[in-house]
């Protein structure tokens, strides 16, 4: 056991002095066989066999991990990074009386936050919210992307771009970005809803677009179905939406109102 | 102990590139599956798309997952898919939960399309191999846990017939593994055909044991319809040692009370003829003569000597006038007495058995011996019966007929004739039927018993056209199934008459006597009657192509449908729709057809002929499709007869587990429908007869006292049947019932069909003079036809009254009959172990005070009886001086019987000093007294020592115990002791003893003139018949 300790900690060096040169294909060469070699010890989850070695394996393993998530956001990997992130969980929620806990524990998991919030992915974001013990609220990492959610809820796109100015962790850089994306992709379904068309200048404010070239380049990639004639674009509405049924709006509150009057008079 | 809290950390590993990742992943999600199926769940698809991944190697474990998900999720079939995916991943010996239920659904699923695959016939979809490595794998392994009897099980249920072959020979105790399979083969397999296939192999199995046991093999070869073969082994035991022949007898006898006479004949005529050709009369004289000549009108010789004559020179019986000319040919024949080979004699005796003379010949003998009818009962009856009521006048005729079915005791008409004489038209017609089922099994001199009433040859002659078709019908009971020597005699009054009371009683008479025949001749006949369209005779005749071709399932039945569409007459349309369900009986999936062509007519008739053809194919068979069925004629037809007929019709199908019925008709015994309760009270009775059930009587209990009389009918009679031979000391209920009954007959107020019912019962309770008990299944389990059929023609009688006596059909003498290879009774005593009231009889009804009846009479008691019994005695003599002297030796069988029965030695002494009749009768009072006071005072024996022959009722065989150091010893131990056993002779050197017998009053002698409007004036009065014989020992003659 402990020359596999001492084996896995030797490639765990290396892949360390790789992670800080970036070179991030022999990182994940590494990190491959470090997977591999890791599946070997048993007192990682899910069997936690306790063993005179099961702290070292699990704190070991735990680091190796926290690289792993890392070096995915590196590597602009988001399925890596949910990957790393699900194997790496449990080595925070399972083992809590095992190891103390990691300093790089609320960074990731305000990373994993982040990521969830650019993927859209709101509900996901409160179940991991909820899991949260109260005091996490307070740490920095964590609040900052409580406060990005609840800004994007609000529409308050504004603010959620601005935040990118004061990210508490390096790494966070990298998902702003693409959160940018997201309120992006937003504004696009907003305005389409809202307009017939916008003038070009209009369109690349709303956007956040610098340059027309900017804007025709998205258009064409992602809103094919846009338009971009003389100065304005055109959003072609989807125009042969079933009419929405009317609802009985007067009859259905006349009953309610009946109802809440009989009920009265039989009380 | 920490554990993970969630999979998801593995789910995420299985996406992972490195195989090694995914593998660990799977390996760990194999064991944590249990608990976290939900969320793997949610990636059951990752799952599934690494099990269709070709390159990954351990795709098995990933079925495996996927398969305790999908098990866990509830989607039994695709978990079948994925852990037959799973190959030898999937541990058919691990005892979790998954692997059971999954087991169970793969035989089930084998099954299912094994079965189908046979019912189809085609080869269209092949089974999917690892299914049936699976299940061979279970197989296998029940075998190595010595679990055969499931590995024989579930071989049977899917149909895999050299799995069954390996159990059968793997096992240690290949006999006792036959013998289930032979059980469960005729229980569970509801397909003919493969059930035919089973018993092929069984029969095989049989045969390569190092002891065939040929009980079963000729069993099985029955099943299978297969009488060269039987013929072949009993030639082969016959020509063997002395316990080969005895073996041969015992197969003979158990083969007769399965009753499939055509099967029997078969066997019979493909024996070879004895050594001397023509020789046959004075072979069987000579048989005769060894009885005869041993002791003076032994009722064996008596009935034997005759009976393969009528068998083999029926034409030459028919013609004869008189029948003192048949006793005249059996003396001359027997004077001659040529000397013969063993071979021969065995030959012919095994003859005998196989035609039925012998066991019917020992059957009668025993019912007279041993009859032991209450005629205090019958008086009862009769003296609370009105006058001109003749629907009490005739249920007591009917009772009176099954009280002494079969026992030839007919004291209680002969003492009634002026009362009697009272019945006119129908009435008389059943009154002399009645006659038939009292002297049933009478073969020998049953015509020259009903000569008086017969139709006179050259055309009408005096009587009354009634009596006449009433002796038609009497013979036809009296050789119901054994009808080779009269069917033609039967034929031809058929043919003279043309009035259609006579052709009523004739049609019935054939039918009977012809049964399961199908003869070509008979059926012309019966059909040119049927189409005179007279409503009366075209009845019967219906009934009577029935009974004809019983079971044949042939193209009649079609033609006998489109007749009942062209007809006008109700009666004629229900009699063909009986027959026409009864030529389908037994033939379950082949009757279908038919049966759905008949439950959807208009006609609601033939809708309850539906109905009985649904109860008469699938009988025994408790079919789920065929009760499901009825279930549903039951709560949806418009008609009330289709429903109560429907309701009654589950009696039938689920006869052979009588212990289900209760359960099933238990709901509809509380319908709002009176026709449905008492269709619910009949299926109870006619599946529980003679079980006693206690879940049976608390059924039909509440409907003993129902608002509507006829409910009333049926439960009483239902009731009787199910007590039939059920002492007080088994069920208190027997003895209140008794006397409920007996509360009914005397109440002024009760309404007249409930009285019947009553008065049936009170017939039922006490039939065939207390010794018989309602089969309608052999002891080996195979349906006795004549008993079902006897009962579905029974339960038909809502609408003919005369029909009451098809319930004698399914009468079986609860008797023990041991028989040394002479076939004759040698003295054999053996012990039942249980207190003898347990299976006794009832006790006797005080003669003229009802009240009293069922109390056992007191010490004080006891002369006050003796007193009571001679003032009756004096009131007698006072009307006739002979009539005193008819009661005393009509008695003396009864009394003298009781005797070796009872507890008291002291007994046999008294009566062995009585000299004249007279003073017998009078001290078996006596004795009868002493009997039962000594019974109120000292404790019972808990024991019983009782000799050949001997009752045993059914719940009395556990009982049975031999002595081992007795001279006898029953061939086959392990036999249930009733019925005929053949008995191992230890002392061979030894003098035979054989068993003293009174035979039964012979008529023969002196028929005097006909009188055809008094029944029974005609029957012979012997007034100076010999006291039987004292014991003596028997000096074999060879």
């Amino acid at each position: 056991m402990e020359e596999k300790l001492h084996d896995i900690r030797q490639t765990f060096q290396k892949f360390k002095a790789a992670y800080a040169t970036n070179s991030f294909d022999t990182c994940s060469n590494l990190l491959s066989q470090l997977k591999v070699k890791l599946t070997e010890l048993p007192g990682l989850p899910p069997l936690f066999k306790p063993s005179p070695t099961a702290v070292q394996e699990l704190l070991l393993a735990r680091d190796i991990f926290e690289h792993a998530v890392v070096l995915s956001v590196k590597m602009e990997d988001q399925d890596a990074f949910e990957r790393h992130f699900l194997q790496l969980k449990s080595y925070y929620t399972d083992t809590r009386g095992l190891i103390s806990p990691s300093e790089q524990e609320y960074p990731i998991l305000g990373l994993n936050l982040l990521r969830l919030l650019v993927q859209n992915r709101i509900a996901e974001f409160h179940t991991e919210l909820e899991l949260l013990p109260p005091e996490a609220h307070e740490n920095p990492c964590i609040k900052h992307a409580v406060e990005l959610e609840q800004s994007f809820m609000e529409g308050a796109y504004n603010r959620v771009l601005s935040a990118r100015q004061a990210v508490p962790h390096e790494t966070y850089v990298y998902f702003m970005d693409l959160l940018a994306k997201t309120v992006r992709d937003e504004i696009a379904g907003c305005s389409e809803k809202a307009y017939d068309s916008l003038s070009v200048a209009d369109a690349k404010k709303i956007l956040m677009f610098s340059s027309d070239r900017e804007l025709q380049g998205y258009v064409i990639e992602d809103h094919p179905n846009w338009e971009i004639r003389g100065s304005s674009v055109y959003f072609q509405k989807v125009k042969d939406l079933a009419p929405c049924k009317e609802i009985p709006s007067l009859q259905l509150i006349n009953q309610t109102l009946g109802y809440a009057r009989e009920l009265e008079r039989i009380v | 102990m920490t554990v993970v809290s969630t999979a998801s950390g593995l789910l995420a590993m299985l996406q992972e590139q490195h195989p090694v990742l995914k593998l660990h992943a799977l390996t760990n999600l194999n064991v944590l599956v249990d608990n976290f199926w939900p969320e793997i769940s949610t990636n059951i698809s990752a799952i599934e798309s690494l099990y269709e991944d070709e390159q990954f190697h351990e795709r098995q474990l990933a079925a495996l997952v996927a398969s305790k998900v999908f098990y866990h999720l509830g989607e039994l079939n695709d978990s079948l898919i994925y852990a037959l995916g799973a190959g030898p991943l999937f541990d058919v010996s691990e005892d979790s939960e998954y692997v059971q239920t999954l087991v169970a659904k793969c035989v089930d699923e084998y099954i299912s399309l094994s079965v189908k695959a046979s019912e189809t016939e085609s080869e269209s979809m092949p089974l999917d191999p690892r299914l049936v490595a699976i299940v061979e794998r279970m197989l296998d392994k029940c075998m190595q846990d010595g679990k055969f009897q499931q590995a024989v099980g579930i071989a049977l249920e899917c149909r895999r017939l050299d799995k069954l072959e390996e159990a059968i020979i793997r096992s240690e105790n290949a006999p006792a593994m036959l013998s289930y399979c032979l059980r469960i083969s005729q229980t569970f397999v509801n397909r003919r055909e493969f059930r035919h296939e089973v018993l092929r192999l069984l029969v095989k199995s049989y045969q390569n044991l190092q002891q065939p046991d040929y009980l079963s093999i000729c069993q099985c070869l029955m099943f299978l319809d297969d009488p060269s073969t039987v013929a072949n082994i009993l030639d082969k035991l016959l020509k063997g040692d002395k316990n080969d022949t005895l073996l041969a007898y015992q197969v003979a006898f158990d083969l007769f009370e399965n009753e499939y006479q055509k099967f029997l004949l078969n066997v019979r005529d493909r024996l070879p003829e004895p050594a001397v050709a023509g020789a046959l009369n004075p072979e069987v004289g000579g048989f005769a003569n060894g009885v005869v000549g041993a002791h003076n009108e032994n009722g064996i010789s008596a009935m034997t000597d005759g009976g393969p004559m009528a068998m083999d020179t029926s034409e030459e019986l028919a013609t004869l006038s008189t029948p003192a000319g048949g006793s005249g040919d059996t003396a001359s024949a027997s004077e001659r007495l040529p000397e013969r080979s063993p071979y021969a004699d065995r030959l012919s005796k095994l003859k005998a058995i196989l035609s039925g003379e012998t066991p019917i010949s020992l059957t009668l003998q025993f019912l007279y011996s041993h009859n032991r009818s209450d005629l205090a009962i019958l008086k009862t009856i009769k003296h609370s019966v009105e006058m001109r009521n003749s629907v009490g006048h005739s249920a007591t005729i009917y009772s009176n007929a099954l009280m002494h079915a079969g026992t030839t005791v007919d004291t209680f008409l002969r003492e009634n004739l002026d009362w009697l004489s009272r019945a006119t038209n129908w009435a008389k017609f059943s009154a002399t039927a009645g006659l038939g089922v009292i002297h049933r099994g009478h073969l020998q001199q049953g015509r020259s018993l009903m000569a008086p009433y017969l139709p006179q040859n050259g055309g009408l002659g005096g009587g009354s056209p009634y009596s006449e078709g009433g002796a038609l019908y009497a013979l036809g009971l009296i050789h119901a199934n054994h009808g080779e020597g009269i069917k033609q005699f039967l034929l031809e009054s058929l043919r003279n008459t043309s009035n259609d009371v006579i052709q009523h009683g004739a049609c019935l008479g054939l039918g009977l006597a012809a049964l399961g025949t199908a003869d070509e001749e008979i059926y012309e006949d019966i059909k040119n009657v049927l189409y005179t369209d007279n409503a009366v005779a075209g009845e019967a005749a219906g009934i009577s192509i029935g009974l004809l071709m019983v079971g044949t399932a042939s193209e009649k039945a079609h033609e006998m449908l489109t007749y009942a569409h062209d007809t006008q007459h109700e009666k004629i349309i229900r009699g063909l729709a009986l027959g026409i369900a009864l030529v389908v009986y037994g033939r379950e999936e082949e009757a279908d057809t038919l049966i759905e062509q008949m439950t959807r007519d208009q006609d609601p008739i033939l809708r309850y002929g539906g109905m009985y053809a649904i109860a008469m194919a699938y009988q025994g068979t408790a079919n789920n499709s065929a009760i499901r069925r009825l279930l549903h004629f039951a709560v949806s037809d418009v008609s009330d007869d289709v429903r109560r007929t429907a309701v009654l019709a589950l009696g039938f199908v689920l006869c052979s587990e009588p212990e289900q019925t209760p359960r099933i008709v238990s709901l509809l015994s509380e319908s709002y429908n009176a026709h449905v309760r008492y269709g619910a009270a009949m299926a109870v009775g006619i599946s529980c007869a003679g079980s006693g059930s206690s879940e049976a009587i608390s059924l039909l209990e509440p409907l003993t006292s129902d608002a509507v009389d006829f409910v009333r009918q049926g439960a009483l009679i239902a009731m009787a049947m199910v007590m039939l031979q059920t002492t007080e000391a088994r069920e208190v209920r027997v003895g209140s019932f008794r006397r409920q009954l007996e509360k009914i007959i005397n109440d002024k107020h009760e309404e007249t069909m409930s009285k019947m019912g009553a008065i049936l019962a009170q017939g039922i309770l006490d039939a065939g003079g207390r010794n018989v008990a309602i089969m309608l299944q052999s002891r080996t389990g195979h349906d006795r036809v004549t008993a079902v059929v006897g009962m579905a023609v029974f339960s038909q009688f809502w609408y003919w009254y005369p029909l009451i006596y098809f319930i004698s059909l399914s009468f079986v003498p609860t008797a023990f009959i041991g028989l040394n290879e002479d076939l004759r009774m040698p003295k054999f005593d053996f012990t039942s172990e249980a207190k003898p009231s347990m299976f006794g009889y009832p006790p006797s009804v005080a003669p003229p005070t009802t009240a009293s009846a069922v109390k056992l009479p007191t010490a004080v008691l006891s002369t006050s009886v003796r007193a009571k019994a001679r003032g009756a005695r004096k009131d007698l003599e006072s009307r006739s001086g002979k009539s005193i002297v008819q009661e005393a030796t009509a008695t003396l069988p009864s009394n003298n019987q009781s005797i070796p029965d009872g507890p008291n030695s002291n007994a046999e002494i008294l009566v062995d000093d009585e000299s004249t009749a007279t003073a017998r009768d009078e001290n078996a009072m006596d004795v009868e007294g002493v009997v039962d006071s000594k019974k109120s005072t000292s404790a019972e024996p808990l024991f019983e020592v009782l000799s050949n022959p001997a009752r045993v009722v059914p719940a009395q065989e556990k009982y049975i115990k031999f002595n081992e150091n007795s001279r006898y010893a029953p061939l086959k131990l392990k036999r249930a002791p009733s019925g005929f056993v053949m008995l191992r002779d230890l002392e061979p050197s030894e003098p035979v003893e054989l068993v003293s017998t009174d035979s039964p009053a012979s008529a023969a002698a002196g028929n005097t003139g006909p009188s055809p409007n008094a029944p029974a004036s005609t029957v012979v009065v012997e007034d100076n018949e010999p006291p039987p014989p004292e014991p003596f020992e028997y000096m074999p003659t060879e």
